[in-house]
C-alpha cells in the first residue's frame, strides 16, 4: 500500500538551505559581538579583567537567549580565547597561570549551555502555543463555516472541500457512509485513497503514514463510525485530528437533520395546503346543504303547510341538487387538475353558450350585480373542452366578483386575436398589489386581500392548467388600484381538426 | 298581527328565500339583507325584533356586525341570533361575546330554528309574576318596568337576554341557582346544557353592573353548580 502512486506522490522533502546560511550568519555575527568587546574593553576603555569578565557573560546570555546553542557555543568559545589572551595574565599569551581562571571559562561554558538551553525550550513552547492558537483558529473557522453553511452545495463535499482549504491540506477525502459517497477534493485528486477510506469506516481505525504525509480517521457519532476522512499534507496531531473528525460527524449529521426537517416542513405545508382546500370544499358543499336541510326538516315537520309555500321549498331543494352535483363535478375535475392529469374532451363549439353556461353557475353570487358581456361579432368557433373551459372562466368570473365593490359592474368581452379568441374579465376591484403579482397564478395562493372570503386558493391555478391544456394562456392584462383585467385566450376551431 | 320583524342576514340567496317561506308561514315578517352593510342599514331605519345573522360573510361578517349592532344606541335592541357552520366551543363563545343571544349550527333544522326564535322573542315575566318593580342596592338601581338598570346614577344598556337574566338573578337572590334552573327559566324549556351561554352572559353583566367584574360582588359563581346573587341587606 505505502508503495502505491498515492503515497510515493506525496513523499516531498523540504529543502534544508536557508536554515544553515541563518545558522552560519548568526555564528559569525556572535564571534563579532565577542570581537567587539574584546576591541572595546582592550583598546578603547582599557577595563580590568572583572569587568571583562562579565561583560562576555552578558553577551554570550544575549546571544544564547536569542539564537541558539551552537551560536553560544562559538561565542563562550572565542570569549574564553579572548579573555585569557588580552585579560588574564600573562597577558598576550594563551597560558593560564591562576586556577581560579579555569572558573571563569568554565562559567562562561556553563552560561552558554544553560541559557541556550532555556532559551530553545522557551521557543519551542511559544511555536507550539502558537500552533495550538492557529489550530484552534482554524478548527474555529472551520466549525463556522460547516455549521453556518448553506444547503446549496452538497453537504458533504462542502465539508471535505472546507478542512483542505481551511488546514491547507493538498489533498481532502470525504467518505459518507449513509449515502456511500465519497467526495474528493484539493488539487490531487487521487482515487486509490477510496479502500482505505471504506476500511476506516468499517472498523473505525486510525491509519497514518508519516511518509506519505497521509492519514485516514473514522467519522464517529455517539461511538458509531457514519464515514471517514482522509487528509494529505502537513499532518494535523492527534487532537486536531480528532477534532476535524468530530467537525465532519457534526456536519453531516447536521445535514441529516436539516433535510428531516425540510421533510416535515414539506410534509406539514402540503397537509395545511389540504386542510385550506378541505375548509373551502365544505363551506362551498354546506351552502347547499342548509338550504335543503332547512327546507325538507320544514317540509316534513308540517311547520309550513301552505301548498305553494310548500312547492317553493321543494324548488330549492331541486335546484340546490343541481348546485350540489355541480360542485362534485368541479372538485373532481379540480381532484384530478391538482394530479397533473387532465382528460380534454375537445369539440369545435360556438363561444357564447360557453360563456352563458359559466354566468349561469354563478347565478348566486351575481345575484343582482351588473355584469356587461361585449362580443365581437362573427366570433369564430373554438376547438376546447366545454365544461374545462366553463370551469376556468368561472373561476376568473368568481374572482372578478368576489373582489371588487358588490355596486361596480364586471365587464366580459371576447374578441378574436390571430389564431386565438382571446376573453377579458374586468373588475374593479382593488386590484393585485405587485408583490403577489407573480404568485397569483400558484397553486393554493390566496391574496392578502382575501381575508374574509372564501376559497380554494386553486382557481387561477386551476385557470392556467386548463388553458395550457388547450394550447391557451392565461395572464393579467393590467392591474391598478381601479381594477384588474384578466385574460383567458382559447384556440379557434381550424379546419381540418385540432391543432 | 305579526308574531315578531325578524331580519335576515345571509349572502346565500336560497338560504334566504327558503328562511322567507318559513317565517312568513309561520306568522313573521320578515326582511333580508345580503351583507352585514346592508343588515346595519336596514336596522338603522327599521325596527326588527331579532335578527337572524349569518356569522361567515363575505366584507363585514356575522361577528362585526353583531357588535356593531350592539354598540350603536340609534335603534331598540334586536336579539340576535347567529348562525354558523363551525361547532368548535371557542366559535360559540366568539358568537356570544360578540353580542348574539344564541347561535344555531348550520346545517339547521327549521323546526329547531323557530323554536330558537321563539325562545329569543320570549319576554321573560318573572319580575311582574313577583309584584316586584323596582330594586335598588348600593349604587345599583333596576327598574323592571322601565326596563332601566342605573349604575351609580348613569343608565346602563342591557340586552333584552341580559335584563331577563338579571330579573331572574335579583328576583331569586342569595341562592344557588343552578345552570339548568337559570337557562330554562330565562332562555326556555329547550334549553339547559348551555353552560357557556351562561358563562358569556354573566361577564357581560359583570362588566356592566359590578364595580370590580374581575372580582364581582353581587353576581357570584358557585363551583360546578351554578350562579348565586349576592342582595346586599340595604335594599
Amino acid at each position: 500500500m505505502a508503495t502505491s502512486p498515492y503515497f510515493a506522490a506525496a513523499r516531498r522533502r523540504r529543502p534544508a538551505g536557508p536554515g544553515l546560511v541563518r545558522a552560519a550568519v548568526q555564528v559569525i555575527a556572535s564571534l563579532a559581538i565577542v570581537a567587539g568587546i574584546t576591541f572595546i574593553g582592550y583598546r578603547v576603555i582599557r577595563v580590568n579583567a572583572t569587568t571583562a569578565g562579565f561583560a562576555y557573560l552578558v553577551a554570550i546570555l544575549a546571544v544564547a537567549s536569542s539564537w541558539g546553542l551552537v551560536e553560544s557555543l562559538a561565542a563562550s568559545l572565542a570569549a574564553v580565547l579572548c579573555f585569557n589572551f588580552f585579560f588574564l595574565p600573562p597577558l598576550l599569551t594563551l597560558t593560564v597561570a591562576d586556577p581560579q581562571n579555569w572558573a571563569a571559562l568554565l562559567a562562561f561554558l556553563a552560561t552558554s549551555v544553560i541559557a541556550s538551553q532555556l532559551s530553545a525550550r522557551a521557543k519551542q513552547r511559544t511555536r507550539e502555543a502558537l500552533r495550538r492558537q492557529q489550530d484552534m483558529e482554524r478548527l474555529y473557522a472551520l466549525s463556522r463555516s460547516i455549521l453556518l453553511a448553506h444547503t446549496e452545495e452538497d453537504v458533504a463535499h462542502g465539508i471535505a472541500r472546507q478542512i483542505a482549504q481551511v488546514f491547507g491540506f493538498s489533498a481532502a477525502a470525504l467518505y459518507d457512509r449513509s449515502t456511500g459517497a465519497i467526495h474528493h477534493t484539493g488539487p490531487e485528486d487521487v482515487p486509490e485513497i477510496d479502500d482505505r477510506l471504506h476500511e476506516a469506516a468499517l472498523k473505525g481505525t486510525l491509519f497514518r503514514d508519516a511518509d506519505a504525509e497521509t492519514v485516514v480517521t473514522a467519522i464517529r457519532l455517539g461511538g458509531e463510525p457514519i464515514g471517514a476522512l482522509a487528509l494529505r499534507g502537513e499532518l494535523p496531531s492527534d487532537t486536531v485530528l480528532q477534532a476535524l473528525a468530530n467537525l465532519a460527524a457534526i456536519g453531516l449529521e447536521k445535514a441529516r437533520a436539516q433535510e428531516a426537517a425540510n421533510r416535515a416542513d414539506a410534509a406539514r405545508e402540503s397537509q395545511d395546503l389540504k386542510s385550506t382546500l378541505l375548509d373551502a370544499l365544505a363551506h362551498e358543499f354546506k351552502t347547499p346543504l342548509t338550504s335543503m336541510k332547512a327546507a325538507t326538516s320544514a317540509l316534513l315537520s308540517g311547520v309550513v303547510a301552505e301548498p305553494r309555500a310548500r312547492q317553493d321549498l321543494i324548488a330549492v331543494v331541486n335546484e340546490e341538487i343541481d348546485q350540489l352535483n355541480r360542485l362534485v363535478t368541479e372538485a373532481v375535475h379540480v381532484a384530478r387538475i391538482e394530479a397533473g392529469d387532465i382528460q380534454l374532451d375537445r369539440a369545435r363549439q360556438p363561444l357564447p353558450p360557453i360563456l352563458a353556461a359559466s354566468l349561469h353557475t354563478l347565478e348566486s353570487t351575481i345575484e343582482g350585480r351588473e355584469v356587461k358581456v361585449d362580443l365581437e361579432p362573427d366570433l369564430p368557433e373554438v376547438n376546447v373542452d366545454g365544461d374545462l373551459t366553463v370551469l376556468a372562466l368561472r373561476q376568473l368570473l368568481d374572482n372578478a366578483l368576489r373582489y371588487s365593490p358588490r355596486g361596480s359592474p364586471i365587464t366580459l368581452r371576447a374578441a378574436r386575436r390571430e389564431q386565438h379568441v382571446v376573453i377579458r374579465v374586468s373588475d374593479h376591484g382593488p386590484g393585485v398589489p405587485l408583490s403577489e403579482l407573480s404568485r397569483i397564478f400558484d397553486k393554493f395562493y390566496r391574496g392578502s386581500n382575501a381575508r374574509g372570503t372564501y376559497g380554494t386558493g386553486m382557481g387561477l391555478a386551476i385557470a392556467r392548467e386548463i388553458a395550457h391544456a388547450q394550447g391557451g394562456e392565461i395572464w393579467l392584462e393590467k392591474t391598478s388600484s381601479e381594477g384588474s383585467e384578466f385574460c383567458f385566450s382559447l384556440p379557434i376551431g381550424a379546419e381540418g381538426g385540432a391543432p | 298581527m305579526s308574531a315578531g320583524r325578524i331580519l335576515v342576514v345571509d349572502d346565500q340567496p336560497q338560504i334566504r328565500r327558503v328562511m322567507r317561506t318559513t317565517l312568513v308561514a309561520n306568522g313573521y315578517e320578515m326582511d333580508e339583507a345580503r351583507s352585514g352593510e346592508q343588515a346595519l342599514e336596514k336596522l338603522r331605519s327599521g325596527h326588527y325584533d331579532l335578527v337572524l345573522l349569518d356569522m361567515n360573510m363575505p366584507g363585514v361578517d356575522g361577528l362585526e356586525t353583531c357588535r356593531a349592532i350592539r354598540a350603536s344606541r340609534a335603534w331598540p335592541e334586536p336579539a340576535v341570533i347567529m348562525l354558523t357552520v363551525r361547532s368548535g366551543e371557542r366559535d360559540k363563545v366568539e358568537a356570544l361575546d360578540a353580542g348574539a343571544d344564541d347561535y344555531v349550527i348550520k346545517p339547521y333544522s327549521t323546526p329547531e330554528l323557530l323554536a330558537r326564535i321563539r325562545a329569543a322573542l320570549r319576554r321573560t315575566p318573572l319580575a311582574r309574576e313577583l309584584g316586584q318593580r323596582r330594586v335598588a342596592f348600593d349604587n345599583v338601581e333596576i327598574d323592571f318596568e322601565a326596563h332601566q338598570v342605573l349604575v351609580r346614577g348613569a343608565p346602563v344598556r342591557l340586552t333584552s337576554k341580559e335584563m331577563d337574566l338579571l330579573s331572574y338573578l335579583v328576583t331569586h337572590p342569595n341562592r344557588v341557582l343552578s345552570h339548568r334552573e337559570i337557562l330554562q327559566a330565562v332562555w326556555g324549556p329547550d334549553y339547559g346544557d348551555e353552560h357557556e351561554y351562561l358563562r358569556v352572559f354573566i361577564n357581560r353583566l359583570r362588566k356592566k353592573i359590578e364595580p370590580h367584574p374581575a372580582k364581582p360582588r353581587y353576581l357570584l359563581t358557585e363551583p360546578w353548580s351554578g350562579y348565586r346573587f349576592h342582595l346586599p341587606q340595604n335594599v
